[in-house]
């Protein structure tokens, strides 16, 4: 898990992610298109999104195809968000009784 | 049916803890399909040209298929051919395929869903929405014996796109 938060800590990374969210199954040269980025810089940053398993890739004939795998990101939201939702709730309460007291 | 043809929309990966073995028992009975996808039994007859189905909590054949390529416990194509009147028709068969790789101690287990025409972001939004929860909950059921219930209604985007062409949706 800390390889998603390292990989997503990145913007380059993120506008990657977000080219293939777009338009998913790209190639190296489709994605290296328009990007300021250098040839090496993307496929650099594809091997550290491929390694966190945000990126999958396949053989498609004589391409390689890149796609975003959001399953880490599922897998995250499962384990973490609702409990940030729960701390949340109970603060949201806390400050709702605080004020009310003040009232009294 | 040449499957050459077909290209993948969506490709998802996990890792499981788990062999090989296991982790094909899971994607093709029912024992554990029930577990992780949402009460669906899966029933496949693992041949090439086999029956593929998932079948509804209340015994209705929600998706009918066949098995194309059969190589356990690697990889398993099936037509994963949703049983709504005309979707076939209309958006062509869908191809599904499992491909199963020892990784260490745990298996990278790919899913690839592939079509042999375009097919708008709107009907892809069920795919996408479904898998990872499959996936995770799949993950969960082999890695600690139970999976969490998570309710997932099909995208209300995907529901209007299918309608728009003509598919009754339930």
């Amino acid at each position: 898990m800390d390889e998603v938060f390292k990989a997503l800590a990145d913007a380059s990374r993120r506008a990657l992610l977000d080219r293939l969210h777009a338009r998913n199954g790209q190639t190296l040269n489709e994605l290296c298109d328009g990007l300021a980025m250098t040839r090496q810089a993307v496929t650099k940053h594809l091997g550290i999104l491929e390694a966190a398993n945000l990126v999958s890739t396949i053989r498609h004939g004589r391409e390689k195809l890149h796609y975003l795998n959001p399953v880490p990101i599922h897998q995250i939201g499962e384990r973490w968000i609702r409990k940030f939702e729960r701390g949340k709730l109970a603060a949201l309460s806390e400050l709702k009784r605080q004020l009310e007291k003040r009232d009294e | 049916m040449n499957i050459e043809n077909f290209k993948p929309a969506i490709v998802y990966t996990i890792y499981i803890a788990a062999t090989p073995e296991r982790v094909w028992q899971a994607l093709t009975t029912a024992e554990f399909s029930r577990q992780y996808f949402s009460g669906f039994a899966i029933e496949a007859d693992l041949k090439v040209g086999g029956a593929f189905i998932a079948r509804a909590p209340d015994g209705a054949e929600h998706i009918r298929g066949e098995v194309i390529e059969c190589d356990p416990p690697k990889k398993l194509t099936v037509t994963w051919n949703v049983n709504w009147p005309a979707l076939v028709e209309k958006l062509g068969p869908t191809l599904v395929t499992y491909e199963i790789e020892q990784a260490g101690d745990a298996v990278k287990l790919t899913m690839l869903q592939s079509h042999d025409r375009p097919i708008s972001d709107d009907i892809l939004s069920g795919g996408r929405a479904g898998w990872p929860a499959i996936l995770s909950s799949l993950k969960s059921v082999l890695e600690t014996g139970h999976a969490p219930a998570i309710t997932k209604a099909p995208p209300e985007r995907m529901l209007a796109a299918l309608r728009e062409l003509g598919i009754t949706t339930p």
